[in-house]
């Protein structure tokens, strides 16, 4: 009854308690995802409502934060949800790295909030593990190196989902579509992993009739040498059609492909009646794909530059009236079916084609939003050329949706290796950053930037300890080993020795390393400014619920 | 003084490509894709004779690309195969009887246009061949021939006008293709490319060559429609232009010494001229003094190397093949 009450108050939370509340929340996380770390991770129970239900047993970080949404002790959920946020958010941007974020921000937020009840100053030591961290970040690029070749990318992606028959399938994938390539993760329909390459370019938009479905055994219509009506337009008029069919017709365009948002039963029965003799004249229309008007927008214009068509968007006003043969786009195959429809050889223009994808990728190396990245990277690997579709199998469904969401994890992470190179993995490369840190903190007098330098290097170990520990070895002692071996080598748990790393084939992408080390010591940096938590008053009817 | 003999019969017709056997010296075995057909003669390019008899054809049938496997008359000892290739529109054939009887392998429609036709150095044990075409990208074979796919993966133009292998393919996988506005390299054997950083505006390539040390040195030639031929020796990644002052027609094929980077003999195939370099694309002078070829030159093959004095076989805009 008392407890109840006081959650109905707001409340203010001065120091040392919110220290040591953020503290206790913060540390309740990161040793929840410590055991995770490593090639020879521990798993996490995650109980499950109702409680009659198996656990779910989990190892990646991300999902593991994910699935913590509340601690009791308010202070503590305040840091717990501080640091759940930031791996969250690491983990939707880059797929893995969770767990080595978690124990990089736990020890720099520790010992930052020692040297600061010891009297260091809060915003300084800010300033300073921030110029610390563009150190670090300078340190990792310069250390990456690029992958080339099937047999790399598997050797990457087993050092992240430490499954040695996915990981050979996700190298060879990503070596025939390349770091931006379409790659869908489906569930099998037996125990094996299989995989299937498509030609040309697809997107989700169906046939509108049944009746245009010309193969009825693969449920599928076929065209060559299609001529493609690029529209988002509601044709509801059949007498709409006829200026395309007529310009088509003249041009003996003997198949033609129309995109467009709705057709009319009228404008359907119209079509099919010109079809009548697919020798002479075939015509199919497919819903416009995207579920926005601004994924419509992008699908028009990548269908257009494919292939050498104007998109007429009903927004800008165009109509079906005024259309001519070279509104139309041309390509070698077009094909449909119920749900995808899809282009081979699209006769666009290739120059204009390159200044498309070169655009997109500009784009894409601007966004910030996972969303508008994901979109932005399926629209460039449509444009290169091919997909891959890659068919999870397994035992049950549980084991299936763990396989998919470990393929995702791991595509996502290779997909940044090709693109910005590899570091030594199993916490290399991190402890390699410390002599750079060191140089400058042998040239500092200032104490809050000495004490930021040293809190950086004890924090770069932590993730190597906690492989070690994960994996059964006494980290102190297999430190010791490392310190003596030369740059470049660590120690491979898996076979208990001192080997180099790049050669064992034991990387980490460098885009998550260094996204890693931005959101762990850039957060923990400002949650070191954090002097007053303020608790929000629980609304009654959450007690209620409650 | 020009020293040639013309071919038996004259035939009126395009010679898309040659092809000689690897063993030209001893067996003098050779093929012409014509537009009337694929040839082959068995003297050194003097005679010629039509391969297509046992196609019993109603027409004839044009032939684009002419490939010969490179262990076409083997080493005593060696595994016995006789492969040739001969594209054509919508497919290719195959015969590994030198001629004789040939097998159809049938490319997914709309017929696609073979323009170039590449065989694997290692053909021997890993039966991959590739085969270009005018707007359908790349086909690649692993099996001999037998079966064809589409390979596309990164390649933006599917306007393929010529094709390069590297003579280390069995460890490096490396091909390259030249295309209507650019060149695209692979490096997985054929299954995805990737553009290389030749200036489009230079496009379109109509012929590429590799150094026979590719693996060590590097070094890769393109020739373009109008602007000439340039020299790469980093794979790819800059290009030098060679020639300017001389070579200023279409480069419709380079061919280099066996012996290159030692012995850096370079031949360009113009319009109307042959031209060789003895200094890798430096200097420039004719094939031979008074040599002239106003019908125009359409393909070009040196079977026995570049050395002054090896002979030439030169198709020509008109069907004829010379020996030179």
């Amino acid at each position: 009854m008392a407890k109840a009450a006081k959650r109905q108050t707001q409340r203010v939370v001065f120091q040392p308690t919110a220290y040591r509340g953020l503290q206790q929340g913060i540390n309740q996380i990161a040793d929840t995802l410590r055991p995770t770390l490593g090639p020879l991770p521990r798993t996490v129970a995650i109980e499950r409502s109702p409680r009659d239900k198996a656990p779910e047993l989990l190892d990646d970080g991300g999902v593991i934060a994910r699935r913590i949404i509340e601690l009791a002790d308010r202070d503590e959920d305040v840091g717990a949800m501080l640091l759940r946020h930031v791996l969250w958010r690491l983990h939707e941007k880059v797929g893995d790295g969770t767990a080595t974020a978690a124990v990089l921000f736990q020890s720099v937020y520790n010992q930052g909030v020692h040297y600061i009840v010891s009297g260091g100053n809060g915003m300084a030591l800010r300033h300073y593990l921030e110029k610390g961290m563009g150190v670090v970040l300078n340190e990792l690029t310069g250390m990456a190196v690029y992958l080339e070749g099937q047999e790399k990318f598997a050797q990457m992606a087993e050092t992240i989902c430490h499954d040695p028959s996915l990981a050979k399938m996700l190298g060879e994938i990503f070596d025939i579509i390349g770091e931006y390539g379409q790659l869908e993760i489906r569930s099998g329909r037996s125990r094996e992993l299989e995989r299937e390459y498509v030609e040309g370019m697809y997107w989700k938009g169906g046939i509108l009739s049944r009746q245009m479905i010309t193969d009825h055994t693969s449920l599928r219509t076929e065209m060559e040498n299609a001529a493609i009506l690029i529209s988002d337009l509601d044709i509801e008029d059949p007498r709409q059609l006829i200026p395309v069919i007529e310009a088509a017709m003249q041009a003996e365009i003997h198949s033609l492909l129309i995109v467009a948002g709705r057709l009319s039963d009228n404008a359907i029965a119209l079509l099919l009646m010109a079809s009548r003799d697919p020798a002479k004249f075939q015509a199919i229309a497919v819903q416009t794909p995207g579920m926005t008007a601004g994924d419509q927008a992008a699908s028009l214009e990548d269908l257009a530059v494919l292939s050498g068509g104007r998109p007429l968007a009903k927004t800008a006003g165009y109509t079906l009236s005024g259309v001519k043969v070279q509104h139309l786009g041309r390509a070698r195959r077009a094909w449909a079916d119920r749900t995808y429809f899809g282009i081979v050889g699209g006769k666009g223009d290739p120059r204009a084609l390159r200044k498309h994808i070169v655009s997109l990728r500009a784009a894409f190396g601007r966004a910030d939003d996972p969303e508008v990245r994901r979109k932005l990277q399926e629209r460039i690997g449509k444009l290169m050329g091919g997909s891959a579709v890659l068919w999870v199998g397994g035992a049950t469904e549980l084991e299936i949706n763990a396989r998919k969401e470990l393929a995702q994890r791991a595509s996502d992470a290779l997909r940044g290796a090709i693109t910005d190179g590899v570091v030594p993995g199993g916490g290399v490369s991190l402890l390699a950053c410390r002599a750079a840190l060191q140089e400058r903190l042998d040239q500092s007098t200032d104490p809050d930037e000495r004490a930021a330098y040293r809190i950086l290097i004890k924090a770069l170990e932590e993730p190597i300890r906690a492989i070690l520990t994960n994996a059964g070895y006494d980290a102190s002692e297999v430190m010791a080993e490392i310190k003596r071996a030369d740059a470049g080598y660590g120690f491979d748990v898996r076979c208990g020795r001192i080997v180099e790393m790049a050669k064992a084939g034991i990387n980490d992408a460098a885009s998550v390393q260094k996204a890693v080390v931005h959101s762990a010591v850039a957060s923990a940096a400002l949650a070191l400014t954090i002097d007053v938590l303020v608790h929000r008053k629980t609304p009654r009817e959450s007690l209620t619920t409650a | 003084m020009i020293d040639d003999t013309r071919a038996e019969p004259q035939i009126q017709d395009l010679v898309y490509s040659l092809a000689t056997s690897p063993d030209f010296a001893q067996d003098g075995i050779c093929f012409a894709a014509r537009q009337s057909g694929l040839y082959r003669s068995d003297d050194g390019g003097i005679t010629w004779r039509t391969t297509y008899d046992s196609l019993d054809l109603e027409a004839p049938l044009a032939t684009t690309a002419v490939v010969v496997s490179p262990p076409f008359i083997p080493p005593s000892g060696g595994v016995s195969d006789r492969s040739v290739f001969a594209g054509v529109q919508g497919g290719i054939l195959r015969s590994v009887d030198g001629g004789q009887t040939w097998n159809v392998a049938i490319l997914p429609s709309p017929p696609p246009l073979v323009s170039a036709l590449v065989v694997s150095p290692n053909f021997a044990h890993d039966g991959t061949l590739f085969a270009g075409t005018m707007e359908d990208g790349v086909f690649r074979s692993a099996d001999r021939g037998s079966h064809w796919a589409a390979w596309n993966f990164g390649l933006l133009d599917l306007s393929v006008f010529s094709m390069a292998i590297s003579p280390d393919f069995a460890n490096d996988e490396t091909l390259f293709v030249g295309t209507e506005t650019g060149i695209f390299r692979s490096t997985n054997g054929g299954r995805a490319w990737r553009e290389v950083s030749f200036p489009t505006e230079f496009a379109p390539l109509l012929s590429l060559a590799l150094s026979p040390g590719y693996a060590g040195d590097g070094v890769l030639f393109a020739g373009t429609e109008s602007c000439g031929l340039f020299y790469s020796n980093d794979r790819g990644r800059s290009w030098t232009r060679l020639g300017e002052d001389v070579v200023t027609e279409a480069v419709n094929g380079i061919v280099l010494s066996p012996q290159f980077p030692a012995q850096p003999d370079v031949l360009v195939m113009l319009s109307t001229a042959l031209l060789v370099s003895r200094d890798g694309g430096q200097s420039w002078s004719d094939w031979k003094a008074g040599l002239s070829f106003e019908q125009g030159l359409a393909s070009v093959a040196a079977p026995q190397g570049l050395a002054p004095g090896a002979p030439l076989l030169v198709g020509l805009v008109g069907g004829d093949v010379l020996r030179v």
